[in-house]
């Protein structure tokens, strides 16, 4: 795949909730690539348990709208190659793109009060990788024509 | 409780290198803390829910936590693990656990946010069963994250063996939920914005990948604990064994073991896998009725020793009234094991005619009759009518029938026996008797032996063996993850738990060392027992089980009769140092384990 259809497609990480067996190894998984630490609060996807059999999962969608970027009073996201990236010197840490992201993709740092967005690991998701039951997949969609 | 107070201590480096975690930390505590003499619903009794080095890292199956306190059903030191996020979020909101003393007016449950700890009220919540109350807990703080331990209406009402509920995994043996509820403690919440980190994470890392590569050549946790979970045993020990417990143990051979099987299970009842946080075997299954006289019922489970309990002891083939059974336990709050074992024996005094259907509310409590399983779990979490007699457990209760029912009452110590056969496995004939928590599977292991990496029938060596499994079971309690690693690192304490722990906390332990840690920890928890009164008399297995072999199947004849019980207690006290006549350690092994106290402690009694 080249660089130029990837810029064409948009990049989504999707769930299977038949296979998902709710072990939140994708959580940890991205903790330890980010920060070396392990931890459901500094990553990037989460999974909630609704009833025996209901599993939700939460991370960015790369949607077309991306409420996000609008929302943010300082300006400091912008969507560049597929992901939403912030840019730590602008960001006031305000939480505004939290309240906007209908999918409640983002959530703040605990400490540091960052946005964290999902990155895709440089392409290669952990939590894909790390998935013992294959219930995540990545998969490049088309955009959306503007 | 009783101040409503909450504070904090610290752990040295030193206490932690002793003690290693979980089972230790607890331990040490429980020691310190309670008077063994005092009843366990006395506010002087200690719940500790505590974590190990494993929770909060990606390490497989350790996505648990740990329970102890002093039993009401044996009045000794007793410890329950359980799946559950709990643990790890005890460790993300900077704990390694909780210690819950003395006793509240009225009902409360306990809040951890980070460094917010609160006694909060729980009026709303008292009655209610253990699914409801984590939902009402969770809505209140709007976080479908929160984790929530709660107790049921049998903990509430004492029921000796209820349990600790969390998500759909149970701390189920021993009666911690009871302790719970007798200090009116409804729940326990937590949560935590932290995180946790491994001492030396590139080794720590080369020790994953091991994980995974090895883990493919074991069937076991490659191919039927994920795809059956742990029915699957039950065509292991029904068929191949013929030591699956029958009719309250008056045979081991059940003829319709087909009918109870995980493959069965898995084909016409399984909706999907679930899994203990962090464990990428998930042996868990949601499974379901979807036809038959128990249509609907749903429950994750019924694992293994549900099946035995409430399948083939109470003599029902019928998996649909398991799986009821199963959802409704956990609902009311009580242990699956003591429960089923518990109705089995009132089946068979009713058979033998010490219970009439005067004291059964004119239900036929014959084997087989699902409706009297199923119907009682309620009564017997309220203590209404017959469920009154069955909330104090098999061996409490065959005191009250009198007669001869003690000697087919399946318990030690209290403790009902789980499926593993004290006469099939001469392992367990040994490792039941002194263990500990009396009837449990997770102080001497069964499965080396269903390997065939000790002999079952062998009496020579056998007590060296127990002793193995015991100390590979403290350790895994220490770092509070899954037994079923077991398959994978030996089934006794190998060296290879030293690789995998040490890059996780950094003591860099020699494997003597660990094996101190471990004997350490058995002997303290031993030393608890003793000052509640347990000696070598103590130390025994159901009478039904010394007198009478197995009567057909494959396992025919088998059994330990008292002569050899007594032939491997003499062989294991020799081997632990502890008094051949008394059962009670030795001072001089307690001193060479840093045990001073203890031992001018046993010296006084």
């Amino acid at each position: 795949m080249t660089v130029a259809i990837a810029q064409e497609k948009k990049p989504l990480i999707k769930f299977d909730l038949q296979k998902c067996a709710f072990c939140k190894i994708c959580e940890l998984s991205c903790s330890d690539f980010h920060y070396k630490k392990f931890g459901d609060s500094i990553s990037r996807i989460t999974i909630i348990r609704k009833g025996p059999t209901m599993f939700r999962y939460f991370i960015c969608t790369r949607c077309d709208k991306r409420f996000c970027i609008p929302a943010c009073p300082t300006k400091a996201l912008s969507y560049v190659g597929g992901n939403i990236v912030v840019d730590e010197k602008l960001c006031n840490s305000c939480g505004d793109c939290v309240k906007a992201c209908p999918f409640h993709g983002i959530k703040l740092h605990p400490t540091t009060k960052m946005p964290l967005i999902c990155d895709l690991c440089n392409g290669d998701p952990n939590c894909v990788k790390a998935c013992p039951k294959s219930a995540l997949t990545l998969v490049w969609l088309p955009e959306a024509r503007k | 409780m009783t101040n409503r107070k909450t504070s904090t201590t610290e752990i040295t480096d030193e206490f932690a290198r002793k003690y290693l975690g979980g089972n230790g930390f607890a331990v040490r505590y429980i020691y310190d803390l309670v008077d063994p003499r005092m009843d366990a619903f006395d506010p002087t009794n200690v719940v500790a829910m505590m974590t190990g080095p494993f929770q909060g890292i990606n390490i497989p199956t350790a996505g648990k936590y740990y329970m102890a306190t002093k039993s009401p059903l044996t009045n000794g030191y007793f410890d329950s693990v359980s799946g559950g996020f709990i643990g790890a979020e005890i460790k993300f909101a900077g704990y390694d656990g909780i210690l819950i003393t003395g006793k509240s007016d009225k009902p409360v449950y306990l809040f951890v946010d980070d460094d917010k700890v609160e006694i909060k009220p729980a009026d709303n919540l008292w009655g209610k069963k253990t699914g409801e109350t984590q939902e009402m807990i969770k809505e209140e703080y709007k976080d479908p994250n929160l984790c929530v331990s709660a107790i049921g209406p049998a903990g509430e009402n004492l029921v000796r063996y209820a349990c600790v509920i969390t998500e759909y995994r149970a701390a189920g043996r021993g009666g911690v939920g009871a302790v719970m509820g007798s200090k009116k403690l409804k729940a326990i919440a937590v949560r935590g914005s932290g995180t946790n980190e491994v001492a030396d994470l590139d080794k720590f890392r080369e020790w994953m990948k091991w994980y995974y590569e090895e883990v493919k050549k074991v069937p076991g946790l490659a191919v039927n604990l994920p795809t059956y979970g742990t029915p699957a045993l039950v065509a292991t020990i029904g068929k191949m064994f013929g030591t699956l417990g029958t009719y309250n143990h008056q045979t081991e051979f059940y003829d319709q073991w087909e009918s109870l099987s995980g493959e069965k299970l898995k084909k016409e009842f399984w909706v999907k896998d679930t899994a203990c946080p962090a464990c990428p075997i998930a042996c868990s299954k949601v499974f379901q009725a979807k036809d038959g006289k128990h249509k609907g019922a749903i429950s994750e489970g019924p694992e293994y020793e549900t099946l035995y309990s409430l399948g083939s002891m109470c003599g029902i083939p019928d998996l649909g009234a398991v799986i009821k059974g199963d959802s409704l336990c956990d609902e009311w709050g009580m242990d699956t094991v003591s429960y089923g074992v518990t109705i089995s024996f009132l089946m068979e005094a009713y058979q033998k005619g010490l219970l009439t259907k005067e004291n059964t509310e004119g239900v036929e409590f014959k084997f087989g009759n699902d409706d009297a399983m199923i119907n009682t779990i309620e009564k017997t979490a309220k203590r209404e009518g017959i469920g009154n007699l069955a909330a104090e457990g098999s061996l409490r209760a065959s005191r009250i029938l009198g007669g001869d029912s003690e000697r087919y009452a399946i318990q030690v110590k209290g403790l009902e026996i789980p499926g593993h056969s004290a006469r099939g496995l001469r392992g367990m004939s040994l490792g039941y008797a002194v263990a500990t928590r009396g009837g449990s599977h997770h102080d001497p292991r069964p499965t080396g032996e269903y390997a065939g990496a000790s002999d079952r029938k062998a009496v020579e060596g056998k007590a060296a063996w127990v002793i193995g499994t015991m100390q590979m079971t403290t350790i895994g309690d220490c770092l509070v993850h899954c037994h079923f690693m077991e398959r994978l690192l030996g089934f006794t304490l190998t060296p290879r738990f030293v690789d995998m722990i040490n890059p996780v906390t950094g003591f860099n332990y020699t494997h003597q060392e660990l094996v101190d840690v471990a004997e350490r920890i058995l002997d303290l928890e031993r030393a608890f027992n003793v000052r509640t009164g347990i000696r070598r008399r103590d130390d025994t297995i159901p009478r039904r089980f010394l007198e009478e072999p197995i009567p057909e199947g494959p396992s025919k004849g088998f059994h330990t009769d008292e002569l050899t019980l007594n032939k491997l207690l003499d062989d294991f006290y020799a081997l632990k140092e502890w008094d051949p006549k008394t059962g009670i350690p030795t001072s001089a092994k307690l001193k060479r384990l840093g045990l001073e106290d203890v031992a001018a402690d046993l010296e006084r009694l």
